[in-house]
């Protein structure tokens, strides 16, 4: 099927169509109501996929996988950096970060930075604008923390009025790979189409980040080549080559060249789980949010002007955090198990220097430099809105389809097929309820056409 | 002049539900592509009735017109009923039960609320019989 709305969009999301079976629970599933199943297959609407993995998570047919990044620069003459979620620590069990690290350089990547340094850049600008908004009241409360781009992309699309509570620092993927883009090139005297990023995490969002980040940030380069990969795409090689090293234990350890090569922290791997973002803050009027449904509850709640006396809310659309995230290798208790044994091993607390961050922050090293609402649009596309009158229409024909929301028409529900059928994607017959009774769309049209209304 | 017209159950005392009937009718503005303010002082209009209705009143019904040129949203209910509505709309007043309090409600702003983000509502209200609150927004343009 074609896409919705004209101009087709890199999707997070690839349906595998010899292996869908046609079942519909993806259909189901889908927050945005973005897929179909049409003619025994399912289909998704690009420009609506939010990347939340849902889908993923459910089909049994195993159709469903991210599009991520191939991974082809790696032993190339190109300078490939893997920017690292210290989700992946949480990976493996009992194996120290920095280990989990060279284990990614002797795969072939140049360098191996974590994530945890701007993790904490961000905590500290984000106490510092909430204490300034405190007083100039420029974001109404709760501001809604802008890490989970799910979080992001279900605003854009279903909660656009609440786009002004999208806190404005960037986010710290963001910060990260300009921070890393500027410091080599630097480093090594480089051009922009000399280094290769990848951003290696759990999500199926991020897919297309930290292309789109470092846009957003302003950077000037071309960013032809930079991607993402899912943990579980370099799980398996990344497990052999530690393997590989504890047994032997005798690759010594390159000499990190960076300050942030070292950087990992027992904070990165709170970050990783629900509420760790929120406990970094160190506020008190703040919230921890986490699961897909939760959140749509607490946005439409928020839309009702509720939660207004909170500074901040850290939603993750993942149950657990992001160590829940759909393309993780383990269990997310497992998972979880393993990050706070690590924490504690490591030990949290902050390494910045304050006045530094500050002036940072007040060089507005934290703001992107595009528009918000080039930030904040993502590449999303709403639907388009019915009329009026479209909308009489179709509240009469889910009257006429008199249906129990089976969704063997291939769409979610009796009224988004009753909205396919005005969208003129779906036809009456592929409702089993319009069809035993041989009703068509002329007979439809001629009951709900608003020329015929007496009222 | 065609409307849609839709009502919803609102039951007393049930904090579980409470608030559905107000997000249906603030996405039912969303997918009609109403003003975002228009949307935003109908939600918090319903939701204030909709509340006072569950900690205040009795089983009842918040139903919803919606036309091109306004929404008008109306709550019913058979509770207990208002005796000095004039004071119940003052700002403060409450007769909130401790245990709606320490759930963050009863600062006596529901009604007050309605009055500042509603362009017409009226209240009436006898012991014994009931409230019923109407409230119109008029759209833009
Ligand atoms: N539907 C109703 N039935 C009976 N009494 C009501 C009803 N609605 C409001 N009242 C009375 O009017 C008072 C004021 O209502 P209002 O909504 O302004 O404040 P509140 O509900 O007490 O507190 P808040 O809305 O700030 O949580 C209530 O405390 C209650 O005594
Ligand atoms: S919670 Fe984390 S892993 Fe899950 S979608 Fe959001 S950012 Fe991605
Ligand atoms: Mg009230």
């Amino acid at each position: 099927m074609n896409e919705a709305n004209g101009s087709p969009r890199h999707c997070f999301i690839h349906f595998e169509q010899s292996m869908c079976s046609g079942c519909g629970l993806c259909v189901k599933r889908c927050p945005t109501r973005a897929i179909r199943v049409r003619n025994g297959k399912a289909t998704i609407k690009n420009s609506l996929c939010i990347g939340c993995g849902e889908c993923i998570r459910i089909c049994e047919s195993g159709a469903i996988t991210a599009s991520t990044s191939e991974l082809n620069s790696l032993n190339s003459d190109k300078i490939t950096i893997a920017l690292v979620s210290p989700v992946l620590y949480s990976q493996f069990p009992g194996v120290l970060p920095r280990d989990v690290l060279q284990g990614l350089k002797n795969m072939g990547f140049t360098h191996a930075v974590d994530m945890s340094y701007y993790f904490e850049m961000f905590q500290w600008a984000t106490a510092e604008y909430i204490s300034r908004n405190r007083k100039t009241g420029e974001s109404p409360w709760p501001l809604i923390s802008p890490v989970c781009p799910v979080v992001l992309r279900l605003i854009v699309c279903r909660f656009p009025s609440l786009l002004p509570h999208v806190h404005p620092i960037m986010r710290p993927v963001a910060l990260m790979a300009r921070d890393v883009m500027t410091q080599f090139k630097v480093h090594y005297g480089v051009d922009d189409q000399d280094i290769v990023l990848y951003y290696i995490n759990p999500c199926p969002s991020k897919m297309g980040i930290p292309k789109k980040e470092l846009e957003t940030a302003g950077t000037s380069a071309d960013l032809h080549s930079t991607g993402a990969l899912g943990i579980n795409d370099i799980y398996g090689e990344l497990s052999r080559q530690i393997k590989h090293f504890e047994k032997n234990d005798k690759i010594p350890f390159a000499q990190a060249g960076f300050e942030f090569e070292q950087c990992t922290s027992g904070g990165g791997l709170l970050w990783s789980m629900t509420g760790g973002e929120a406990e970094a803050t160190g506020l008190d009027k703040i919230l921890a949010v986490a699961g897909l449904n939760e959140t749509i509850t607490y946005l439409e709640k928020i839309e009702l002007g509720l939660f207004n006396d909170l500074e901040y809310i850290e939603f993750r659309t993942c149950r657990e955090g992001c160590i829940g995230g759909a393309l993780n290798a383990i269990d997310k208790y497992l998972a979880k198990s393993a990050a706070l044994k690590m924490a504690k091993t490591l030990g949290v607390g902050t390494r910045l220097n304050r006045e530094r961050v500050l002036r940072l922050y007040d060089n507005n090293w934290f703001f992107p430099k595009t528009t918000p609402q080039a930030l904040k649009t993502m590449g999303i596309q709403k639907e388009r809105t019915f009329s009026f009158d479209e909308l009489r229409m179709i509240e009469k024909i889910v009257g006429i389809i008199d249906g129990k929301n089976c969704g063997a028409c291939g769409s979610p529900d009796c009224r988004t097929f009753a909205e396919d059928l005005i969208r003129e994607e779906a036809a009456p017959d592929d409702c089993v309820y319009l069809k035993i009774r041989g009703i068509t769309m002329d007979d439809i049209l001629m009951r709900v056409k608003p020329e015929q209304d007496k009222d | 002049m065609p409307v849609i017209h839709k009502s919803y159950h609102v039951t007393k005392n049930d904090f579980i539900h409470a608030g559905e009937a107000s997000i249906h009718v603030k996405n039912l503005l969303k997918s009609l592509n109403y003003d975002s303010d228009l949307v935003r002082r109908v939600a918090i209009c319903g939701y204030e009735a909709e509340m006072n209705l569950v900690m205040h009143g009795g089983d009842g019904e918040l139903s919803v017109d919606v036309s091109q040129s306004k929404v008008v949203i109306e709550v019913t209910d058979k509770g207990p009923g208002i005796a000095d509505v004039e004071l119940a709309m003052q700002e403060g007043y409450s007769t909130a039960k401790d245990e709606y309090r320490e759930m963050g409600f009863g600062a006596g702003m529901g009604l007050p609320n309605i009055k500042k983000n509603s362009d017409e509502m009226t209240i009436s209200s006898e012991p014994g019989s009931g409230t019923h609150v109407t409230m119109v927004f008029f759209c833009k343009g």
